[in-house]
Protein backbone atom coordinates (compact mmCIF):
# COMPACT_ATOMS: atom_id res chain seq x y z
CA UNK A 1 0.00 0.00 0.00
CA UNK A 2 1.02 3.59 -0.26
CA UNK A 3 3.65 5.07 2.00
CA UNK A 4 1.17 7.30 3.78
CA UNK A 5 -1.91 5.18 4.21
CA UNK A 6 -5.20 6.88 4.78
CA UNK A 7 -5.67 5.24 8.12
CA UNK A 8 -6.86 7.64 10.66
CA UNK A 9 -7.34 11.32 10.48
CA UNK A 10 -9.67 12.14 7.74
CA UNK A 11 -10.16 15.58 6.33
CA UNK A 12 -13.48 17.18 7.11
CA UNK A 13 -15.94 16.83 4.26
CA UNK A 14 -15.74 19.65 1.77
CA UNK A 15 -17.72 22.62 2.98
CA UNK A 16 -20.95 22.97 1.11
CA UNK A 17 -22.51 26.10 -0.10
CA UNK A 18 -25.51 25.95 2.20
CA UNK A 19 -25.32 27.07 5.80
CA UNK A 20 -26.65 25.06 8.70
CA UNK A 21 -27.60 28.25 10.50
CA UNK A 22 -30.58 30.22 9.24
CA UNK A 23 -29.11 33.25 7.57
CA UNK A 24 -32.26 35.30 7.62
CA UNK A 25 -33.78 36.81 10.76
CA UNK A 26 -36.48 34.77 12.49
CA UNK A 27 -40.12 35.66 11.65
CA UNK A 28 -41.89 38.26 13.77
CA UNK A 29 -43.61 36.94 16.84
CA UNK A 30 -47.32 37.57 16.48
CA UNK A 31 -48.51 35.84 19.58
CA UNK A 32 -46.03 35.91 22.46
CA UNK A 33 -45.45 32.74 24.44
CA UNK A 34 -46.96 32.26 27.88
CA UNK A 35 -44.56 32.75 30.73
CA UNK A 36 -44.06 30.48 33.72
CA UNK A 37 -43.70 31.45 37.39
CA UNK A 38 -40.04 32.33 36.86
CA UNK A 39 -40.86 34.62 33.95
CA UNK A 40 -39.46 32.19 31.39
CA UNK A 41 -41.37 31.53 28.16
CA UNK A 42 -43.11 28.17 27.86
CA UNK A 43 -42.77 26.65 24.37
CA UNK A 44 -45.99 25.52 22.67
CA UNK A 45 -44.76 21.99 22.26
CA UNK A 46 -42.58 19.68 24.32
CA UNK A 47 -38.99 20.02 23.12
CA UNK A 48 -36.76 16.95 23.26
CA UNK A 49 -33.11 17.00 22.32
CA UNK A 50 -32.10 14.07 20.15
CA UNK A 51 -28.76 13.09 18.64
CA UNK A 52 -26.44 16.06 18.32
CA UNK A 53 -23.59 14.31 16.53
CA UNK A 54 -22.78 11.00 14.84
CA UNK A 55 -21.46 8.43 17.31
CA UNK A 56 -18.42 6.53 16.13
CA UNK A 57 -18.62 3.63 18.55
CA UNK A 58 -22.33 3.19 17.88
CA UNK A 59 -21.63 3.01 14.15
CA UNK A 60 -18.93 0.43 14.85
CA UNK A 61 -21.40 -1.68 16.81
CA UNK A 62 -24.09 -1.58 14.16
CA UNK A 63 -21.74 -1.93 11.16
CA UNK A 64 -19.30 -4.56 12.34
CA UNK A 65 -19.78 -5.85 15.86
CA UNK A 66 -23.41 -6.86 15.69
CA UNK A 67 -22.89 -9.18 12.72
CA UNK A 68 -19.82 -10.77 14.24
CA UNK A 69 -21.49 -11.28 17.60
CA UNK A 70 -24.46 -12.91 15.93
CA UNK A 71 -22.17 -15.39 14.17
CA UNK A 72 -20.10 -16.00 17.30
CA UNK A 73 -22.97 -16.60 19.69
CA UNK A 74 -25.30 -18.46 17.35
CA UNK A 75 -26.30 -21.88 18.62
CA UNK A 76 -27.94 -24.13 16.08
CA UNK A 77 -31.00 -26.03 17.23
CA UNK A 78 -32.82 -28.47 15.01
CA UNK A 79 -36.51 -28.10 15.65
CA UNK A 80 -38.39 -26.49 18.52
CA UNK A 81 -37.25 -26.95 22.10
CA UNK A 82 -38.75 -29.39 24.50
CA UNK A 83 -41.01 -27.72 27.05
CA UNK A 84 -39.21 -27.11 30.35
CA UNK A 85 -39.44 -29.82 32.97
CA UNK A 86 -42.30 -29.26 35.38
CA UNK A 87 -40.84 -29.40 38.87
CA UNK A 88 -43.19 -29.93 41.76
CA UNK A 89 -43.47 -27.06 44.23
CA UNK A 90 -42.37 -27.67 47.77
CA UNK A 91 -45.83 -27.19 49.21
CA UNK A 92 -49.20 -28.04 47.73
CA UNK A 93 -50.58 -24.72 46.40
CA UNK A 94 -54.14 -25.87 47.16
CA UNK A 95 -53.36 -26.49 50.82
CA UNK A 96 -54.72 -23.57 52.87
CA UNK A 97 -52.32 -24.42 55.70
CA UNK A 98 -49.23 -23.44 53.61
CA UNK A 99 -50.99 -20.73 51.62
CA UNK A 100 -48.74 -17.77 52.48
CA UNK A 101 -45.42 -19.56 52.61
CA UNK A 102 -42.76 -18.93 50.01
CA UNK A 103 -43.38 -21.83 47.65
CA UNK A 104 -40.17 -22.71 45.77
CA UNK A 105 -39.71 -25.70 43.50
CA UNK A 106 -38.17 -28.66 45.29
CA UNK A 107 -34.40 -28.64 45.07
CA UNK A 108 -34.08 -24.90 45.35
CA UNK A 109 -34.27 -22.02 42.91
CA UNK A 110 -33.69 -22.71 39.23
CA UNK A 111 -32.94 -19.12 38.30
CA UNK A 112 -29.37 -19.80 37.20
CA UNK A 113 -30.31 -22.91 35.24
CA UNK A 114 -32.49 -21.18 32.68
CA UNK A 115 -31.11 -21.87 29.19
CA UNK A 116 -30.30 -18.95 26.91
CA UNK A 117 -33.13 -17.98 24.59
CA UNK A 118 -33.11 -19.37 21.05
CA UNK A 119 -30.58 -17.48 18.92
CA UNK A 120 -32.20 -15.13 16.50
CA UNK A 121 -31.41 -11.96 14.60
CA UNK A 122 -33.23 -9.78 17.14
CA UNK A 123 -31.63 -11.02 20.34
CA UNK A 124 -28.01 -10.45 19.40
CA UNK A 125 -26.25 -9.14 22.49
CA UNK A 126 -26.43 -5.34 22.72
CA UNK A 127 -25.78 -2.76 25.39
CA UNK A 128 -28.87 -1.43 27.09
CA UNK A 129 -27.21 0.97 29.51
CA UNK A 130 -24.06 1.67 31.41
CA UNK A 131 -24.18 2.56 35.07
CA UNK A 132 -21.31 4.37 36.74
CA UNK A 133 -21.29 4.13 40.50
CA UNK A 134 -19.00 5.34 43.23
CA UNK A 135 -19.10 4.88 46.98
CA UNK A 136 -17.53 7.47 49.24
CA UNK A 137 -17.00 6.24 52.78
CA UNK A 138 -16.15 9.71 54.06
CA UNK A 139 -19.65 10.89 53.11
CA UNK A 140 -21.04 9.13 56.19
CA UNK A 141 -19.30 11.56 58.52
CA UNK A 142 -19.65 14.61 56.33
CA UNK A 143 -21.98 14.64 53.37
CA UNK A 144 -20.14 17.47 51.61
CA UNK A 145 -17.46 14.92 50.79
CA UNK A 146 -19.91 13.64 48.20
CA UNK A 147 -19.84 16.86 46.19
CA UNK A 148 -16.55 16.12 44.41
CA UNK A 149 -17.60 12.65 43.19
CA UNK A 150 -21.01 13.97 42.10
CA UNK A 151 -19.40 16.69 40.00
CA UNK A 152 -16.90 14.18 38.66
CA UNK A 153 -19.69 11.87 37.47
CA UNK A 154 -21.47 14.84 35.97
CA UNK A 155 -18.34 15.87 34.08
CA UNK A 156 -17.76 12.34 32.78
CA UNK A 157 -21.33 11.62 31.79
CA UNK A 158 -22.72 15.03 30.87
CA UNK A 159 -26.05 13.89 32.31
CA UNK A 160 -28.36 16.23 34.22
CA UNK A 161 -31.76 15.69 35.74
CA UNK A 162 -34.37 16.03 33.02
CA UNK A 163 -31.56 16.93 30.63
CA UNK A 164 -32.62 17.47 27.01
CA UNK A 165 -36.26 17.57 28.11
CA UNK A 166 -36.25 13.82 28.73
CA UNK A 167 -38.32 12.78 31.71
CA UNK A 168 -36.31 9.56 31.93
CA UNK A 169 -32.98 11.33 32.22
CA UNK A 170 -32.23 11.20 35.92
CA UNK A 171 -28.80 12.77 36.00
CA UNK A 172 -26.39 11.98 38.80
CA UNK A 173 -28.27 10.44 41.71
CA UNK A 174 -27.25 10.21 45.32
CA UNK A 175 -27.19 6.65 46.65
CA UNK A 176 -28.39 6.30 50.22
CA UNK A 177 -27.89 3.61 52.80
CA UNK A 178 -30.64 1.01 52.88
CA UNK A 179 -29.83 -1.02 55.96
CA UNK A 180 -28.38 -0.07 59.31
CA UNK A 181 -24.86 -1.40 59.66
CA UNK A 182 -23.83 -1.41 63.31
CA UNK A 183 -22.11 1.79 64.35
CA UNK A 184 -21.41 2.96 60.82
CA UNK A 185 -24.34 3.37 58.45
CA UNK A 186 -27.96 4.24 59.00
CA UNK A 187 -30.79 4.00 56.46
CA UNK A 188 -31.16 7.16 54.39
CA UNK A 189 -27.60 8.40 54.86
CA UNK A 190 -25.95 9.47 51.57
CA UNK A 191 -23.09 7.09 50.82
CA UNK A 192 -22.40 7.36 47.10
CA UNK A 193 -23.43 8.59 43.70
CA UNK A 194 -24.44 6.91 40.46
CA UNK A 195 -25.42 7.85 36.94
CA UNK A 196 -27.07 5.91 34.12
CA UNK A 197 -25.97 6.34 30.52
CA UNK A 198 -27.97 5.29 27.48
CA UNK A 199 -27.82 5.75 23.74
CA UNK A 200 -25.04 7.73 22.01
CA UNK A 201 -23.72 9.11 25.32
CA UNK A 202 -23.16 5.55 26.49
CA UNK A 203 -21.15 4.69 23.38
CA UNK A 204 -19.18 7.94 23.70
CA UNK A 205 -18.32 7.03 27.28
CA UNK A 206 -17.03 3.61 26.18
CA UNK A 207 -14.86 5.12 23.49
CA UNK A 208 -13.43 7.63 25.98
CA UNK A 209 -12.72 4.79 28.36
CA UNK A 210 -11.00 2.58 25.83
CA UNK A 211 -9.03 5.29 24.06
CA UNK A 212 -7.98 7.70 26.79
CA UNK A 213 -8.18 5.92 30.12
CA UNK A 214 -7.31 2.24 29.82
CA UNK A 215 -4.26 2.62 27.52
CA UNK A 216 -2.73 5.14 29.91
CA UNK A 217 -3.30 3.16 33.11
CA UNK A 218 -0.02 2.00 34.61
CA UNK A 219 0.64 -1.71 35.05
CA UNK A 220 -2.71 -2.65 33.62
CA UNK A 221 -2.92 -5.50 31.15
CA UNK A 222 -6.66 -6.03 31.25
CA UNK A 223 -9.59 -6.80 33.49
CA UNK A 224 -9.17 -10.21 35.06
CA UNK A 225 -11.90 -12.68 34.19
CA UNK A 226 -13.04 -15.40 36.57
CA UNK A 227 -11.40 -18.80 36.07
CA UNK A 228 -12.90 -20.89 33.30
CA UNK A 229 -13.61 -23.61 35.85
CA UNK A 230 -16.11 -21.35 37.58
CA UNK A 231 -19.68 -22.62 37.60
CA UNK A 232 -21.69 -21.18 34.74
CA UNK A 233 -24.97 -20.91 36.60
CA UNK A 234 -24.08 -18.37 39.26
CA UNK A 235 -26.45 -15.39 39.37
CA UNK A 236 -23.77 -13.09 37.94
CA UNK A 237 -22.90 -15.30 35.00
CA UNK A 238 -26.50 -15.63 33.83
CA UNK A 239 -27.46 -11.97 34.19
CA UNK A 240 -25.65 -10.44 31.20
CA UNK A 241 -24.05 -7.70 33.30
CA UNK A 242 -20.30 -7.07 33.31
CA UNK A 243 -18.98 -4.97 36.18
CA UNK A 244 -15.54 -3.41 36.12
CA UNK A 245 -13.76 -1.28 38.67
CA UNK A 246 -11.42 1.65 38.09
CA UNK A 247 -8.89 2.84 40.71
CA UNK A 248 -8.74 6.51 41.81
CA UNK A 249 -5.69 7.12 39.58
CA UNK A 250 -7.77 6.28 36.51
CA UNK A 251 -10.21 9.10 37.15
CA UNK A 252 -7.63 11.73 36.33
CA UNK A 253 -7.16 10.15 32.90
CA UNK A 254 -10.63 11.04 31.69
CA UNK A 255 -10.12 14.12 29.49
CA UNK A 256 -13.14 15.81 31.06
CA UNK A 257 -11.49 15.59 34.49
CA UNK A 258 -7.89 15.90 33.39
CA UNK A 259 -8.53 19.42 32.13
CA UNK A 260 -9.05 20.72 35.66
CA UNK A 261 -8.07 18.01 38.06
CA UNK A 262 -7.43 20.57 40.82
CA UNK A 263 -11.14 21.34 41.06
CA UNK A 264 -11.87 17.99 42.67
CA UNK A 265 -10.98 17.86 46.34
CA UNK A 266 -10.28 14.13 46.52
CA UNK A 267 -10.53 11.50 43.85
CA UNK A 268 -12.34 8.21 44.28
CA UNK A 269 -12.48 5.20 42.02
CA UNK A 270 -15.64 3.96 40.39
CA UNK A 271 -17.52 0.87 39.34
CA UNK A 272 -18.84 0.59 35.81
CA UNK A 273 -21.68 -1.80 35.13
CA UNK A 274 -22.29 -2.67 31.49
CA UNK A 275 -25.86 -3.92 31.30
CA UNK A 276 -26.74 -5.92 28.20
CA UNK A 277 -29.84 -7.70 26.96
CA UNK A 278 -28.18 -11.14 27.24
CA UNK A 279 -29.87 -13.60 29.59
CA UNK A 280 -29.72 -17.27 30.47
CA UNK A 281 -26.67 -19.48 30.63
CA UNK A 282 -23.53 -17.95 29.15
CA UNK A 283 -24.98 -14.44 29.21
CA UNK A 284 -21.99 -12.84 30.89
CA UNK A 285 -19.61 -14.36 28.36
CA UNK A 286 -21.66 -12.85 25.55
CA UNK A 287 -21.55 -9.47 27.27
CA UNK A 288 -17.76 -9.78 27.62
CA UNK A 289 -17.44 -10.63 23.94
CA UNK A 290 -19.37 -7.46 23.15
CA UNK A 291 -17.12 -5.35 25.38
CA UNK A 292 -14.04 -6.98 23.97
CA UNK A 293 -15.23 -5.89 20.54
CA UNK A 294 -15.40 -2.34 21.91
CA UNK A 295 -11.70 -2.78 22.76
CA UNK A 296 -12.05 -3.27 26.51
CA UNK A 297 -9.18 -5.68 27.35
CA UNK A 298 -9.82 -8.87 29.36
CA UNK A 299 -7.23 -11.31 30.62
CA UNK A 300 -7.29 -14.71 32.26
CA UNK A 301 -5.44 -14.99 35.55
CA UNK B 1 -11.78 -7.71 15.67
CA UNK B 2 -11.02 -4.92 13.33
CA UNK B 3 -10.06 -1.43 14.29
CA UNK B 4 -12.71 1.16 14.81
CA UNK B 5 -13.35 3.73 12.14
CA UNK B 6 -11.51 6.95 12.85
CA UNK B 7 -12.67 10.51 12.54
CA UNK B 8 -10.66 13.68 12.31
CA UNK B 9 -10.78 14.29 16.06
CA UNK B 10 -9.23 11.03 17.15
CA UNK B 11 -6.27 10.38 14.97
CA UNK B 12 -2.82 9.64 16.38
CA UNK B 13 -0.56 12.38 15.12
CA UNK B 14 2.41 10.23 14.17
CA UNK B 15 0.46 7.59 12.30
CA UNK B 16 1.79 8.33 8.84
CA UNK B 17 5.37 7.66 9.87
CA UNK B 18 4.39 4.83 12.14
CA UNK B 19 2.47 2.96 9.49
CA UNK B 20 5.17 3.53 6.94
CA UNK B 21 7.24 0.86 8.63
CA UNK B 22 4.29 -1.24 9.84
CA UNK B 23 4.88 -1.21 13.55
CA UNK B 24 1.23 -1.37 14.36
CA UNK B 25 -0.45 -4.62 13.43
CA UNK B 26 -3.90 -3.41 14.27
CA UNK B 27 -4.90 -2.25 10.82
CA UNK B 28 -4.86 -4.00 7.52
CA UNK B 29 -2.15 -1.90 5.99
CA UNK B 30 0.86 -3.02 4.09
CA UNK B 31 2.59 -2.12 0.89
CA UNK B 32 0.67 -3.96 -1.77
CA UNK B 33 2.43 -6.59 -3.75
CA UNK B 34 1.42 -7.24 -7.32
CA UNK B 35 -0.52 -10.33 -8.20
CA UNK B 36 2.52 -12.06 -9.63
CA UNK B 37 4.70 -12.08 -6.54
CA UNK B 38 6.92 -15.07 -6.06
CA UNK B 39 5.58 -17.53 -3.51
CA UNK B 40 8.27 -16.78 -0.95
CA UNK B 41 6.19 -17.81 2.04
CA UNK B 42 5.82 -21.45 2.89
CA UNK B 43 2.44 -22.44 1.56
CA UNK B 44 0.83 -25.61 2.86
CA UNK B 45 1.88 -28.48 0.68
CA UNK B 46 -0.93 -30.34 -1.08
CA UNK B 47 -1.56 -33.33 1.12
CA UNK B 48 -2.63 -36.79 0.08
CA UNK B 49 -5.53 -36.80 2.52
CA UNK B 50 -8.88 -38.02 1.33
CA UNK B 51 -11.20 -35.24 0.30
CA UNK B 52 -14.94 -34.98 0.14
CA UNK B 53 -16.09 -34.20 -3.38
CA UNK B 54 -19.33 -32.47 -2.53
CA UNK B 55 -18.40 -30.38 0.51
CA UNK B 56 -16.43 -27.18 0.06
CA UNK B 57 -15.75 -24.18 2.29
CA UNK B 58 -15.31 -20.55 1.29
CA UNK B 59 -14.15 -17.55 3.30
CA UNK B 60 -15.72 -14.12 3.02
CA UNK B 61 -12.67 -12.08 3.96
CA UNK B 62 -13.73 -8.65 5.09
CA UNK B 63 -11.86 -5.42 5.54
CA UNK B 64 -13.98 -3.39 7.95
CA UNK B 65 -14.36 0.37 7.47
CA UNK B 66 -11.57 2.43 9.03
CA UNK B 67 -12.98 5.88 8.39
CA UNK B 68 -16.16 7.31 9.83
CA UNK B 69 -19.04 7.67 7.47
CA UNK B 70 -19.70 11.15 6.08
CA UNK B 71 -23.12 12.12 7.38
CA UNK B 72 -25.68 12.99 4.74
CA UNK B 73 -26.76 16.57 4.24
CA UNK B 74 -29.98 15.86 6.11
CA UNK B 75 -28.08 14.33 9.02
CA UNK B 76 -25.78 17.32 9.25
CA UNK B 77 -28.70 19.73 9.22
CA UNK B 78 -30.51 17.64 11.84
CA UNK B 79 -27.47 17.51 14.13
CA UNK B 80 -26.86 21.24 13.77
CA UNK B 81 -30.50 21.94 14.66
CA UNK B 82 -30.33 19.68 17.71
CA UNK B 83 -27.09 21.32 18.80
CA UNK B 84 -28.73 24.73 18.62
CA UNK B 85 -31.67 23.55 20.72
CA UNK B 86 -29.27 22.04 23.20
CA UNK B 87 -27.26 25.23 23.47
CA UNK B 88 -30.37 27.31 23.96
CA UNK B 89 -32.12 25.07 26.45
CA UNK B 90 -29.43 23.19 28.40
CA UNK B 91 -29.59 22.93 32.17
CA UNK B 92 -27.51 25.55 33.96
CA UNK B 93 -23.83 24.72 34.25
CA UNK B 94 -22.23 25.16 37.69
CA UNK B 95 -19.21 27.31 36.75
CA UNK B 96 -18.43 28.10 40.36
CA UNK B 97 -17.57 24.50 41.16
CA UNK B 98 -15.43 23.73 38.16
CA UNK B 99 -13.43 26.97 37.86
CA UNK B 100 -11.66 29.17 40.36
CA UNK B 101 -12.63 32.77 39.86
CA UNK B 102 -10.21 34.67 37.62
CA UNK B 103 -8.17 31.59 36.75
CA UNK B 104 -6.63 31.09 33.34
CA UNK B 105 -8.83 28.09 32.76
CA UNK B 106 -11.98 30.07 33.42
CA UNK B 107 -10.91 32.74 30.96
CA UNK B 108 -10.20 30.15 28.33
CA UNK B 109 -13.49 28.40 28.91
CA UNK B 110 -15.48 31.62 28.68
CA UNK B 111 -13.78 32.61 25.45
CA UNK B 112 -14.47 29.22 23.93
CA UNK B 113 -18.02 29.25 25.18
CA UNK B 114 -18.67 32.65 23.61
CA UNK B 115 -17.24 31.48 20.32
CA UNK B 116 -19.42 28.39 20.36
CA UNK B 117 -22.49 30.43 21.22
CA UNK B 118 -21.81 32.85 18.40
CA UNK B 119 -21.29 30.02 15.94
CA UNK B 120 -24.41 28.18 17.01
CA UNK B 121 -26.97 30.90 17.58
CA UNK B 122 -25.86 33.84 15.45
CA UNK B 123 -24.92 37.46 15.82
CA UNK B 124 -26.16 39.05 19.03
CA UNK B 125 -25.23 35.94 21.00
CA UNK B 126 -21.69 35.35 22.09
CA UNK B 127 -20.49 38.90 21.48
CA UNK B 128 -18.21 40.25 24.18
CA UNK B 129 -19.88 42.89 26.38
CA UNK B 130 -19.27 46.53 25.46
CA UNK B 131 -15.74 47.30 26.44
CA UNK B 132 -16.16 50.34 28.60
CA UNK B 133 -13.87 49.80 31.50
CA UNK B 134 -10.29 48.67 31.76
CA UNK B 135 -11.28 45.37 33.35
CA UNK B 136 -12.96 43.93 30.29
CA UNK B 137 -10.14 45.17 28.09
CA UNK B 138 -7.64 43.32 30.21
CA UNK B 139 -9.94 40.33 30.07
CA UNK B 140 -10.06 40.28 26.28
CA UNK B 141 -6.29 40.74 26.06
CA UNK B 142 -5.88 37.75 28.33
CA UNK B 143 -8.28 35.72 26.20
CA UNK B 144 -6.44 36.45 22.99
CA UNK B 145 -3.13 35.52 24.64
CA UNK B 146 -4.63 32.22 25.78
CA UNK B 147 -6.01 31.54 22.31
CA UNK B 148 -2.65 32.21 20.72
CA UNK B 149 -1.12 29.63 23.02
CA UNK B 150 -3.65 27.01 22.03
CA UNK B 151 -3.49 27.51 18.30
CA UNK B 152 -1.78 24.50 16.83
CA UNK B 153 -1.11 23.39 13.34
CA UNK B 154 -2.91 20.16 12.62
CA UNK B 155 -1.92 17.96 9.77
CA UNK B 156 -4.83 16.43 7.92
CA UNK B 157 -4.63 13.28 5.86
CA UNK B 158 -7.16 13.27 3.03
CA UNK B 159 -10.07 10.84 3.14
CA UNK B 160 -9.39 9.90 -0.45
CA UNK B 161 -6.27 7.78 -0.74
CA UNK B 162 -4.00 7.23 -3.71
CA UNK B 163 -5.69 3.89 -4.27
CA UNK B 164 -9.01 5.69 -4.74
CA UNK B 165 -7.54 8.10 -7.24
CA UNK B 166 -5.95 5.38 -9.34
CA UNK B 167 -8.88 2.99 -8.69
CA UNK B 168 -6.48 0.29 -7.55
CA UNK B 169 -8.79 -2.57 -6.57
CA UNK B 170 -5.92 -4.56 -5.06
CA UNK B 171 -5.23 -1.96 -2.41
CA UNK B 172 -6.62 -2.22 1.12
CA UNK B 173 -6.53 1.56 1.36
CA UNK B 174 -9.41 2.12 -1.00
CA UNK B 175 -12.91 3.16 0.12
CA UNK B 176 -12.02 3.68 3.77
CA UNK B 177 -15.60 4.09 4.91
CA UNK B 178 -16.97 0.94 3.27
CA UNK B 179 -16.77 -2.78 3.97
CA UNK B 180 -14.53 -4.45 1.40
CA UNK B 181 -14.50 -8.14 0.50
CA UNK B 182 -11.82 -10.24 -1.16
CA UNK B 183 -12.55 -11.89 -4.51
CA UNK B 184 -10.09 -14.10 -6.38
CA UNK B 185 -9.97 -14.67 -10.12
CA UNK B 186 -9.54 -18.31 -11.04
CA UNK B 187 -9.51 -20.61 -14.02
CA UNK B 188 -12.53 -22.84 -14.16
CA UNK B 189 -13.40 -24.94 -17.24
CA UNK B 190 -11.34 -22.75 -19.63
CA UNK B 191 -13.10 -19.73 -18.23
CA UNK B 192 -11.97 -17.07 -15.80
CA UNK B 193 -14.36 -16.59 -12.93
CA UNK B 194 -14.35 -14.47 -9.77
CA UNK B 195 -14.89 -16.41 -6.56
CA UNK B 196 -14.33 -16.11 -2.81
CA UNK B 197 -11.27 -18.07 -1.61
CA UNK B 198 -12.51 -21.64 -1.36
CA UNK B 199 -11.41 -25.25 -1.28
CA UNK B 200 -12.36 -28.77 -0.41
CA UNK B 201 -12.85 -30.50 2.91
CA UNK B 202 -10.42 -33.22 3.88
CA UNK B 203 -11.27 -36.30 5.83
CA UNK B 204 -10.97 -35.86 9.58
CA UNK B 205 -11.14 -32.09 9.35
CA UNK B 206 -13.86 -29.81 10.65
CA UNK B 207 -15.41 -27.14 8.49
CA UNK B 208 -13.89 -24.02 10.08
CA UNK B 209 -10.40 -25.55 9.99
CA UNK B 210 -10.83 -26.36 6.33
CA UNK B 211 -11.94 -22.77 5.70
CA UNK B 212 -8.80 -21.37 7.30
CA UNK B 213 -6.51 -23.86 5.56
CA UNK B 214 -8.00 -23.14 2.15
CA UNK B 215 -7.73 -19.40 2.71
CA UNK B 216 -3.99 -19.65 3.37
CA UNK B 217 -3.48 -22.12 0.54
CA UNK B 218 -4.95 -19.70 -1.99
CA UNK B 219 -3.90 -16.33 -0.59
CA UNK B 220 -0.51 -17.08 0.97
CA UNK B 221 0.56 -16.78 4.58
CA UNK B 222 1.34 -13.06 4.42
CA UNK B 223 -1.91 -12.12 6.12
CA UNK B 224 -3.10 -11.75 9.65
CA UNK B 225 -6.70 -12.97 9.62
CA UNK B 226 -9.34 -13.99 12.09
CA UNK B 227 -12.21 -16.33 11.25
CA UNK B 228 -15.13 -14.98 13.24
CA UNK B 229 -17.03 -18.12 14.17
CA UNK B 230 -17.04 -21.87 13.98
CA UNK B 231 -20.48 -21.73 12.46
CA UNK B 232 -20.82 -21.14 8.75
CA UNK B 233 -22.67 -17.93 7.87
CA UNK B 234 -24.21 -19.28 4.72
CA UNK B 235 -24.68 -22.23 2.40
CA UNK B 236 -24.77 -22.41 -1.38
CA UNK B 237 -26.09 -25.64 -2.92
CA UNK B 238 -25.63 -26.19 -6.59
CA UNK B 239 -25.51 -29.20 -8.88
CA UNK B 240 -22.94 -29.09 -11.62
CA UNK B 241 -23.33 -31.18 -14.77
CA UNK B 242 -22.04 -34.71 -14.58
CA UNK B 243 -22.19 -35.14 -10.81
CA UNK B 244 -25.07 -37.04 -9.28
CA UNK B 245 -25.25 -35.26 -5.91
CA UNK B 246 -25.40 -31.51 -5.38
CA UNK B 247 -22.31 -29.74 -4.10
CA UNK B 248 -22.43 -27.81 -0.81
CA UNK B 249 -20.39 -24.68 -0.33
CA UNK B 250 -20.24 -23.36 3.25
CA UNK B 251 -19.26 -19.72 3.81
CA UNK B 252 -17.28 -18.40 6.78
CA UNK B 253 -16.75 -14.78 7.71
CA UNK B 254 -13.23 -13.56 8.48
CA UNK B 255 -11.51 -10.22 9.05
CA UNK B 256 -8.14 -9.15 7.76
CA UNK B 257 -6.04 -7.40 10.40
CA UNK B 258 -2.73 -6.91 8.61
CA UNK B 259 -0.86 -8.05 5.55
CA UNK B 260 -1.99 -8.53 2.02
CA UNK B 261 -2.96 -11.33 -0.34
CA UNK B 262 -0.04 -13.01 -2.17
CA UNK B 263 -1.56 -15.36 -4.71
CA UNK B 264 0.58 -18.33 -5.69
CA UNK B 265 0.18 -17.58 -9.40
CA UNK B 266 -0.86 -21.08 -10.44
CA UNK B 267 -4.51 -21.41 -9.62
CA UNK B 268 -5.28 -17.84 -8.62
CA UNK B 269 -4.74 -15.28 -11.36
CA UNK B 270 -5.75 -12.05 -9.71
CA UNK B 271 -7.45 -10.63 -6.64
CA UNK B 272 -9.56 -7.60 -5.80
CA UNK B 273 -10.94 -5.88 -2.69
CA UNK B 274 -14.46 -4.85 -3.62
CA UNK B 275 -17.58 -3.34 -2.16
CA UNK B 276 -20.88 -5.13 -2.48
CA UNK B 277 -22.02 -3.21 -5.57
CA UNK B 278 -18.72 -3.75 -7.35
CA UNK B 279 -18.97 -7.49 -6.79
CA UNK B 280 -22.25 -7.85 -8.60
CA UNK B 281 -20.74 -7.17 -12.01
CA UNK B 282 -17.92 -9.69 -11.53
CA UNK B 283 -19.89 -12.62 -10.14
CA UNK B 284 -22.22 -14.74 -12.21
CA UNK B 285 -25.92 -14.41 -11.52
CA UNK B 286 -26.56 -17.61 -9.60
CA UNK B 287 -23.54 -17.21 -7.33
CA UNK B 288 -24.35 -13.56 -6.69
CA UNK B 289 -27.92 -14.37 -5.64
CA UNK B 290 -26.55 -16.97 -3.23
CA UNK B 291 -24.00 -14.71 -1.56
CA UNK B 292 -25.48 -11.22 -1.66
CA UNK B 293 -27.37 -11.48 1.63
CA UNK B 294 -24.19 -12.40 3.51
CA UNK B 295 -22.55 -9.09 2.61
CA UNK B 296 -22.91 -5.77 4.29
CA UNK B 297 -24.79 -3.14 2.33
CA UNK B 298 -22.65 -0.40 3.70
Amino acid sequence: MSAAPAVGRAAAPARHAFSLRPSRPPPKIRKPLKRGDKGLPIPRCKILIRDTHPSRMMDHYFNTLQDDLMYMTYVHESGPRKPPRQIRLKFDPEDPYTKNRANMPVGGSHVGREPAPVSSWDNVVRLERVQIHTMVKEAVSNRTNLLGPIMMLRAISGETEGGGGWRTSEGVQVVRGVKAIGGWLRPGVPIGAKVDLKGPKMYDFISTLTEFVLPRLREFSGFVMPASSQQNFTPSSVSGVVSLGLPPEAMGLFPQIEVNLDAYPATTGMHIHFITNAEGQGAQNKARALLSGCQVPFVRK
Amino acid sequence: MSALPRCSSCFPRSASTRHGIILSRSLATEASAGPSTTPAQPTPAPSKAKIYETIRTAVILNRAPFLTRIPSRFERAFHAYQQRIQRALHNPFPYEFYFKQGSLLETKFQAEERRRERMMLGAPFGLAEAQTNAGTKAQSARESAVEALDREEEEIIPRISKADESNDVRSLDRKGERNLYLLLQKNSDDKQVWRFPEGQLQKGEVLHEAAERNLFAECGAGMDTWVVSRNPVGLYRHSSTGTPSPSHLFFYKAHIMAGQVRPNGTNVLDYAWLTKEEMEERLDKEYWVAVRDMLSDF
